[in-house]
């Protein structure tokens, strides 16, 4: 890998025009995007490489993420690290509507506030938010981990059918199907490795587990 | 329980097994989903409850001896209208158990408009003259994504198989449609439930991974479905197939998502599906990250970005604003656009929506087609009708009407063995075909059946062939609404064709205001 970053300016470049050269960039250099507020999409089903997105970003960056590493230092658009299968996608300032959807691995960290609908059908990646997250985060989850750091809006949780959220602050309401517990030593240990690796600061002893009441929610067997 | 009291049962005693032999067979009990026959402390067969037969008269195939027989009873539609048998019976229902009714299959009975109120015209004096279908040509290859994509698609018939996810169907049945497939060119689909391992090699006619030997000429195409469940997605799911579909609904339960059952989800599904086993896979009824109309161009144009400009991209669309929802869908970007009718099947549903939520399929078609044609994207961006097709004679109409192609679903299943009794929701398909069941996936042999599926869509082919050069032409795509007729007002009303002896539209369809 060279030293410098190769820079991509995406400035009146199209998807197609910026996502092409950021893939043969990628192979064997890391890449610092700029200008790319107007690409939906960028670094979509990517399996390997290190990106940084400068500026403002579109929406669904990362989408389907498949193994890469994506940095954001600012803030992200809408619907980053959409449907991730694996890697690692890191906003340091806030995240807007609905991060990290439909995730099924890897690991997104947002180190500001998340909007509503963050983390929705989780099924098996590792979330955590260092600030607060907006209202129906983690709707529908079936696995994985959600960390919240601040605080939640209404309805956190709603229908939870598998894995955990852990909550440092309060919540607006529960939604359906969630029970509000107490962390165990696990749970402990494993929180203070996320928070010490992605600067989170918080105590993992204070966090609140969230968990599902009943397995199969919607129709009673 | 629309169909309850529908059907007497009759079940000769001379003929049947059990009544000489009590407990020697009991293939009837067995195999009715809705227990029509029950064994007595003696075990002798009887018919427990003649009122719940839905006629599928699975029971009567499966009969050793051919000893039942299933006709329908006079209509109460007649003589107790709205309170029908079926209707007493489903408030009963409601009553005891506080719940409604789910069930699988599609719209069935009821006044829907469909397509046998349209004549197909034949050629004589005054139009082209007909072609000669043994000894001419007639060619009836639909392309998606000629101008639009690195690797386009090259339907050899304008058929597909619509959207059946793994999971409401048995790997069995999933490769079988595959194969058929493979064996005529055409589409299958994968659903919305990930894919199977061995569907997109065997949809493109390969038995082995390493795709060196085709088998199945002239091999097929795989379409993968990225929808609101999003289950098994990932960026090698997306570029598993020939083409994505992005589903924003169908014609069974528009406006809600796809239901799979806990009992459905074995260990090989929730692999797949990457959930735990037994869990209810309920989609959402609509895209979490979809928040305005211009966020599904956006996916159209990263998914074209993931599948590096190669692929086409297709949307499904359910029965609702056909006009304004094709519209969209064809701003959005989409090379091709499925649209599902009310009479479009499913495998588990309430039966509420299955049955009376949605426009019908003849309805759909016109405004797809004006809504196409306003955009100048008529025939390129192509439009699949679906919904209660049941051969070349529905796809000829309907092609006639403005689509481009049609799509067989619950035909499909039938083709395969089925006999529409409506309980693919139990998982208990004798056929193999619903059943997640090892002992009832066993009877479905992919190759058989596979098999059986081209035989139905070539004989489909051959009808639609008979039906194109009968009136003159030698292209499907030179099919126009000249060459149908409405044989009543009500059809003439909804569709704009010239109803028969009036050989005109109706007056306000001449106006030309039709949206």
């Amino acid at each position: 890998m060279a030293d410098a970053p190769y820079v991509l300016d995406a400035k009146g470049k199209d998807l197609r025009a910026a996502s092409t050269e950021l893939k043969s960039k990628l192979a064997k250099d890391s890449v610092v995007v700029k200008n790319a507020s107007h690409l939906h999409g960028l670094c979509g089903g990517l399996k390997s490489g290190e990106i940084t997105i400068e500026g403002n970003t579109g929406d669904y960056l990362g989408v389907v993420n498949s193994g890469a590493l994506i940095k954001v230092p600012g803030d992200a658009g809408r619907y980053v690290a959409d449907n991730m299968t694996a890697g690692t996608v890191i906003v340091e300032g806030d995240a807007d509507y609905g991060a990290a959807q439909y995730c099924y691995g890897g690991t997104v960290v947002i180190k500001g506030n998340a909007g509503d609908f963050t983390a929705t059908m989780n099924k098996g990646a590792t979330i955590v938010v260092g600030g607060d997250v907006g209202d129906e985060a983690a709707t529908y989850m079936v696995g994985g981990d959600v960390v919240i750091g601040g605080n939640a809006g209404k309805n956190l949780g709603n229908y939870l059918i598998r894995g955990s959220i852990y909550i440092s602050g309060e919540w607006a309401s529960l939604g359906h199907n969630c029970a509000a517990g107490d962390v165990d030593a696990d749970d402990v240990r494993k929180l203070e490795t996320l928070l010490k690796e992605y600067g989170v600061k918080a105590d993992a002893k204070t966090f609140r587990k969230i968990t599902p009441v009943s397995d199969k929610p919607f129709y009673s067997h | 329980m629309a169909t309850v009291g529908a059907f007497c049962v009759t079940l000769h005693e001379d003929k049947c097994i059990n009544s000489r032999m009590p407990g020697k067979c009991a293939t009837c009990v067995e195999i009715c989903p809705y227990g029509v026959y029950s064994l007595n402390g003696d075990n002798e067969v009887t018919v427990q409850n003649y009122n719940a037969c839905v006629g599928c008269r699975l029971c009567a195939e499966f009969c050793p001896e051919n000893a039942i027989r299933i006709n329908p009873a006079e209509s109460e539609l007649v003589s107790r209208y709205p309170w029908t048998l079926g209707t007493v019976e489903e408030i009963h229902h409601k009553a005891l158990t506080g719940s409604y009714g789910l069930r699988g299959f599609g719209t069935m009975g009821g006044p829907t408009p469909h397509f046998d109120g349209i004549v197909v015209v034949p050629s004589q004096l005054s139009s082209p003259a007909p072609r000669d279908k043994y000894r001419e040509e007639c060619n009836m290859e639909v392309v998606i994504g000629e101008d639009t994509c690195e690797k386009p698609i090259r339907l050899q018939y304008p058929f597909i198989f619509p959207a059946m996810s793994y999971g409401a169907l048995s790997r069995e049945a999933k490769l079988a449609l595959a194969i058929a497939a493979a064996r005529t060119g055409i589409i299958t689909n994968t659903g919305e439930g990930g894919v199977v391992e061995e569907e997109p090699y065997y949809a493109n006619g390969y038995e082995m991974p390493d795709r060196k030997r085709k088998i199945w000429e002239p091999g097929g195409y795989l379409v993968v479905q990225w929808s609101t469940g999003r289950w098994g997605v990932s960026a090698d799911y997306v570029n598993a197939g020939d083409a994505v579909e992005v589903k924003i609904g169908q014609g069974a339960k528009p406006g809600m998502g796809g239901h799979l059952l806990g009992d459905k989800v074995t260990e090989d599904i929730a692999a797949i599906r990457g959930i735990p086993v037994g869990s209810d896979a309920l989609s959402p009824c609509r895209y979490y990250d979809v928040v305005e109309p211009e966020d599904v161009k956006k996916q159209v144009e990263f998914l074209r970005d993931i599948t590096n400009y190669q692929r086409p991209i297709l949307m499904k669309l359910g029965p609702s604003r056909p006009y304004d929802d094709v519209r969209a869908a064809a701003l959005a970007g989409v090379d091709a656009i499925s649209i599902d009718g009310l009479v479009g099947g499913t495998g588990c549903s309430p039966e509420v929506v299955t049955q009376s939520v949605g426009i019908p399929t003849i309805a759909l078609i016109g405004p797809a087609v004006r809504a196409l044609k306003d955009l100048g994207l008529h025939r390129k961006v192509k439009l699949f009708a679906l919904g209660g097709m049941r051969g070349g004679l529905d796809a000829y109409k309907a092609m006639a009407m403005g689509a481009d192609g049609v799509g067989f679903g619950s035909a499909a299943e039938i083709a395969m063995g089925c006999r529409a009794c409506m309980a693919c929701h139990q998982g208990n398909c004798p056929y193999g075909i619903t059943s997640q069941n090892p002992k009832l996936r066993e009877r479905l042999v992919p190759e058989e059946i596979g098999q059986r599926l081209a035989n139905f869509i070539n004989a489909s082919a051959e009808e639609l062939k008979i039906l194109t050069m009968l009136s003159g032409h030698s292209d499907v795509k030179e099919l126009s609404e000249e060459d149908l007729r409405a044989l009543d007002v009500n059809t003439a009303a909804i569709t704009g064709l010239k109803l028969v002896g009036y050989e005109r539209p109706l007056p306000w369809w001449e106006n030309g205001n039709a949206k």
